[in-house]
């Protein structure tokens, strides 16, 4: 029993001193794990050279960082949240509601998402179409153009005479992924544009357009390898037949092995992202709280960190680590906007 | 016969008209309570027992029992397996309160105080009935630590001159002195059965109890180490009282001076040993000890 | 003549069976070994290299003129690496080439120097020979982590780059060296700079608060569930629920802390005393499972002679029931302990799942812990991670085999006979 008592008071004195705890002297971040790499690398430059707390960046995934971000003010939240995808109308609101009345949107740069396979497979040169007809659930009927029928397509020659007679075997993000909605959006939903009945579609039911372009097939063709890239990397090695669908850097530090796809005729490369000719790209964000930033120290550094040329510029660190930068102009807009702190409009 | 219960009834009138009653409605399962015979009570009594039942739940197991414990006799219990000796012996010192589901009514009284009176703490009590178990349980520490503990507990002694002392006495009234006094820092759990058996003895001893119980304290034994434990008993026998349980009725025979009889729940007699032996009031008696069954 | 004691039938198809089934369990066993040496080999092979690093030796004369400002910390740092590298190459010009000869070397080793100038100002002025880490493409390459017979587009390093790689070793300025900064510093994003004490620092943290409330609080449960509680409905009730949060899965602790501890006690997230608490919810079942499981193994024996000869049930349980229960109890609680280490699905609810650099010193710092930093690691896309993500298994593992060896230790020493 006097064990029981010592507990006790052990977990009271716990309670009564945790709000004393809470006061932070470093930066919490949270969100997407695609940004994760990059804001990692800046946070540990800003707490090497400047000698602060190194910032503490949680990856929680886009939706999960917005959630955590949106949930009030105060220390006990975070400061920032990195986003692979723009804030939504929802979570604006959320953020409202809990009195997160100004944020600061800030653009950091591209992310392209790429197609490879080993280098030991023949090299694919892929349109979106062609990736909309390998991976959709239901594609249009050749035979009969205008319905729509189960995707009947086993190899890649089948989608497209000009490709290789192998299996369609592609491995992907789960659909908790951020690079997965973006895959969707941009390679399934392009690709299903090409047709023009589906197009009609748009404007007709939205609702059945979204969700035609956005259905992966669940015959097997599509397997979900879960959030860890370097694991589809390892998969391609073992498997020539195999298609991997992950972000750029994981494509960049490894083209000794594998191989990305052309898309469009265009070969997933740093310059061809930056230049925007590469169609599977997406903009990466932060945002930032602007109640916090004379509150909680380093803020102010940490930005100017983050927007300065040698980080996000074209030969800046972000650049070596697999990021495509903004062109200057971009740059220099967002960069106005963190030291003016122009709040988002949240109308 | 008819005098015992008047005997009883005029000690102890309420208490035995309502346990009366209890046994009218509680023991239309036991077709007939059999009334004790030969002499249960004794002169200048150390515990007396009054209409004692114990109940396993629902289940009775004793009987309405009365009987005396006398100074300085060695009580022997025997009966065939499950006629509640052994849980009558743990009455005695209320080693019973462990088991949740036991309970036991009746008046026991040890040198005149009523032993489950609400106001009877059982640390003091035991330490003046001490018990010896069936199986030899030394705890798992030096033979000095086993005899040392009850004292230890109870506040016996203020200085380990003393302490020693105690401990030198016990062992040698438990006749092990001269086996371990080499080696006391030594487990207890090294001994021989007989030798910790005896350290049992000498560790329920060490706390100057008045009565000792022992529970068939030899059947895990063999002959020559039962004979020494047999010789210990009767001379712990000059201070203390000493109620045992046993099997051997050979045994009863030869360390007891008075011997009771249990059947099923019922003490059917009790009697100077030599005579429950030669000359048994009570059918079942003779029948049990002659070997016709048990 | 038959001999009257040859096996019948039924007594060889008796063997037959024992022996059957003898095969049978060896067979598991040797499986479950080829498996077990199977796991380790991968993890081994794979990680020993992490405990060694390519060095470089550079040439660095620190000019007055670098450290004109007040502040030493505010030098380029960067430019002067540059500088020391186009010392030893002096043929290389052009900025892409540059860019290419200061690349192999790690961005850490401007750290280095700034490290060295900041804690020994005398050096200003002077110029010394010192050893810097190689980029993590160039520790690859020398460990034989990279594929070099592909077109040079596709290769991390270039062709001019091991041309002035090759030069290096010929000159002895190229060194493989121990490790040490993987045992000394935080996480980082550069593989060469990355090391393990902030987490294993974090998990000994998470695992003191895990083990001082946990032992205390899951010993009295079993003590009085086991001793003192009275046979009722409760009593049940509150042992099937213990039964039962055993085999919970553990991320639902996650939620219980995040809902309790960060959002209504207001903790700090991502603190090893919240990571403490989740997983002090976790494994207290185990503990308490343990104990009451050792405590009704003491022959009830002891108990009675205790009783038996006047002491109390306080004194009967803690001078020799507990003491008896002990090694079960701390079995069952260090089983409990090695289950907490290996843990990340909680911890991810309460944000220990994280980037933290700095090494934590106190329970409210933030902090990871080490089964977290593998599963960080191992989803970073530089390839040099992947030799760390083993090294740090190793060290878990290696954390593991203590706590169960000192598990066995313990029950050795305190294990009694009866």
């Amino acid at each position: 029993m006097n064990i029981q008592t010592i507990a006790a008071a052990g977990v009271l004195s716990l309670l009564l001193c945790g709000p004393a705890l809470a006061a932070r002297d470093y930066i919490s971040i949270v969100g997407s794990s695609t940004v994760y790499p990059f804001a990692t690398v800046v946070a540990e430059q800003f707490g090497k050279t400047t000698g602060s707390k190194t910032p503490k960046i949680e990856s929680t995934g886009s939706g999960g960082g917005f959630k955590l971000f949106c949930s009030g003010v105060g220390v006990s939240y975070p400061d920032i949240t990195n986003a692979s995808r723009a804030i939504k109308k929802s979570e604006m609101l959320k953020c409202q509601a809990n009195g997160v009345k100004d944020i600061i949107e800030v653009k950091i740069g591209y992310d392209g998402i790429v197609l490879a396979n080993s280098k030991s497979a023949p090299l694919l040169k892929l349109s979106r179409k062609d990736i909309f007809l390998a991976l959709a659930k239901e594609v249009p009927d050749p035979k009969n153009p205008g319905k729509l029928i189960a995707n009947p397509y086993i190899t890649w020659k089948d989608v497209n005479n000009s490709l290789p007679a192998t299996t369609i075997e592609v491995l992907g993000p789960p659909p908790t992924s951020g690079t997965r909605d973006a895959f969707v959006e941009l390679a399934m939903e392009g690709g299903a544009k090409k047709f023009k009945f589906i197009k009609a579609m748009k404007k007709s039911d939205k609702k059945a357009y979204k969700k035609l372009c956005h259905t992966i097939r669940e015959d097997g063709a599509y397997i979900e390898a879960g959030e860890n890239d370097n694991l589809i990397v390892q998969k391609l090695q073992a498997n020539p037949a195999a298609v991997g669908i992950f972000g750029f850097s994981f494509l960049d530090q490894n083209s000794d092995v594998i191989q990305g796809s052309f898309i469009e005729d265009t070969a997933p490369t740093f310059e061809a992202i930056a230049e925007g000719a590469y169609p599977i790209s997406r903009p990466l964000y932060f945002y930032v709280k602007k109640a916090h930033v004379d509150v909680i120290p380093g803020m102010k550094g940490y930005l100017a960190e983050f927007t300065s040329d040698k980080a996000w510029g074209e030969e800046g660190y972000l650049a070596d680590k697999g990021m495509i930068p903004m062109p200057v102009a971009e740059r220099k807009q967002f960069q106005d906007d963190v030291v003016t702190l122009k709040a988002l409009d949240m109308k | 016969m008819q005098r015992t219960v008047e005997h009883a009834s005029s000690a102890f009138p309420t208490l035995l008209d309502s346990d009366a009653v209890a046994t009218q409605s509680g023991s239309s399962k036991i077709a007939t309570i059999r009334e004790t015979v030969g002499t249960p009570f004794v002169d200048n009594p150390r515990m007396t027992c009054r209409g004692v039942e114990v109940y396993y739940g629902e289940k009775r197991a004793i009987n309405n029992l009365s009987i005396d414990i006398a100074n300085n006799e060695v009580l022997a219990m025997i009966g065939p397996s499950g006629c509640g000796k052994s849980t009558f012996l743990r009455c005695l010192n209320r080693m019973n309160d462990t088991i949740a589901s036991c309970t036991v009514k009746g008046n026991i009284q040890l040198d005149g105080t009523d032993i489950y009176h609400p106001s009877v703490d059982v640390v003091p009590l035991r330490a003046k009935v001490g018990m010896v178990f069936q199986k030899p349980n030394p705890f798992p520490k030096s033979i000095y630590d086993n005899v040392a503990y009850g004292p230890k507990i109870h506040g016996l002694t203020s200085t380990k001159i003393e302490l020693d002392e105690i401990i030198e006495t016990s062992l040698m009234k438990a006749g092990l002195w001269d086996e371990v006094k080499d080696r006391l820092q030594d487990p207890g759990t090294g001994l021989s059965g007989g030798q910790q058996q005896r350290l049992c003895i000498a560790r329920a001893i060490a706390v100057s109890p008045e009565v000792i119980l022992m529970d068939e304290p030899c059947s895990a034994l063999d002959p020559i180490a039962t004979a020494k434990i047999e010789e210990l008993i009767a001379e712990l026998r000059t201070q203390f009282s000493i109620v045992i349980v046993t099997h051997a009725m050979q045994q009863a025979a030869r360390v007891s001076q008075r011997t009771a009889y249990f059947h099923l729940g019922d003490l059917i007699e009790v009697g100077a040993t030599e005579k429950v032996f030669t000359n048994p009031l009570h059918q079942l008696t003779e029948d049990y000890i002659t070997g016709r069954f048990g | 003549m038959k001999n009257p004691l040859e096996p019948t039938p039924q007594v060889c198809k008796r063997y037959r069976t024992e022996k059957a089934f003898k095969r049978l369990g060896l067979s598991a066993i040797v499986m479950s070994l080829c498996f077990v040496f199977f796991l380790f080999y991968t993890i081994i092979a794979d990680g020993y290299s992490a405990f060694t690093q390519t060095y470089i030796q550079i040439e660095v004369s620190f000019d007055e003129t670098f450290f004109r400002g007040a502040n030493i910390s505010n030098a380029n740092f960067p430019a002067l690496v540059k500088r020391s590298m186009g010392k030893i190459f002096p043929g290389v010009t052009g900025r892409k080439d540059t860019k290419m000869l200061s690349s192999i070397v790690s961005p850490a080793a401007a750290y280095t120097l700034q490290n060295l100038v900041e804690t020994n100002p005398k050096l200003i002025g002077t110029t010394k020979f010192i050893w810097v880490l190689a980029d993590d493409d160039v520790d690859m390459f020398f460990k034989g982590k990279t594929v070099t017979n592909v077109a040079e587009s596709n290769r991390r390093l270039k062709d001019k780059q091991l041309t002035w790689l090759d030069q290096l070793v010929s000159e002895g300025k190229l060194e493989r060296r121990f490790n040490k900064t993987f045992f000394t510093s935080g996480d980082s994003r550069e593989p060469e700079l990355a090391g393990i004490l902030g987490a294993a620092t974090g998990s000994l943290l998470t695992l003191f608060i895990t083990l001082s409330l946990s032992f205390p609080i899951g010993v009295a449960t079993a003590v009085y569930l086991e001793e003192f509680a009275p046979a009722n409905h409760w009593t049940d009730i509150i042992e099937v629920n213990i039964n039962n949060l055993a085999a919970v899965p553990s991320i639902i602790f996650g939620l219980l802390g995040l809902a309790i501890f960060i959002n209504f006690w207001g903790l700090p997230r991502s603190t090893p005393i919240v990571g403490g608490l989740v997983l002090t919810l976790m494994t207290l079942p185990t503990i308490i499972i343990a104990s009451r499981a050792s405590l009704k193994s003491v022959p009830p024996s002891i108990r009675e002679a205790a009783l038996g000869i006047g002491a109390s049930k306080l004194q009967t349980i803690t001078h020799h029931v507990l003491p008896l229960a002990l090694p079960g109890m701390l079995t069952g609680t260090i089983i409990g302990m090695a289950q907490a280490l290996g843990e990340t699905a909680p911890l991810l609810m309460i944000g220990m799942v994280a980037f933290i650099a700095d090494v934590p010193g106190t329970f409210t710092d933030p902090s990871a812990v080490l089964p977290v930093q593998i599963y960080l690691w191992a989803d970073s896309p530089e390839r040099a991670f992947s030799e760390k993500t083993s090294a740090a298994i190793m060290i878990l593992l290696a954390f593991l085999i203590a706590m169960n060896s000192i598990a066995v230790f313990l029950r050795k020493r305190f294990e009694t006979k009866w």
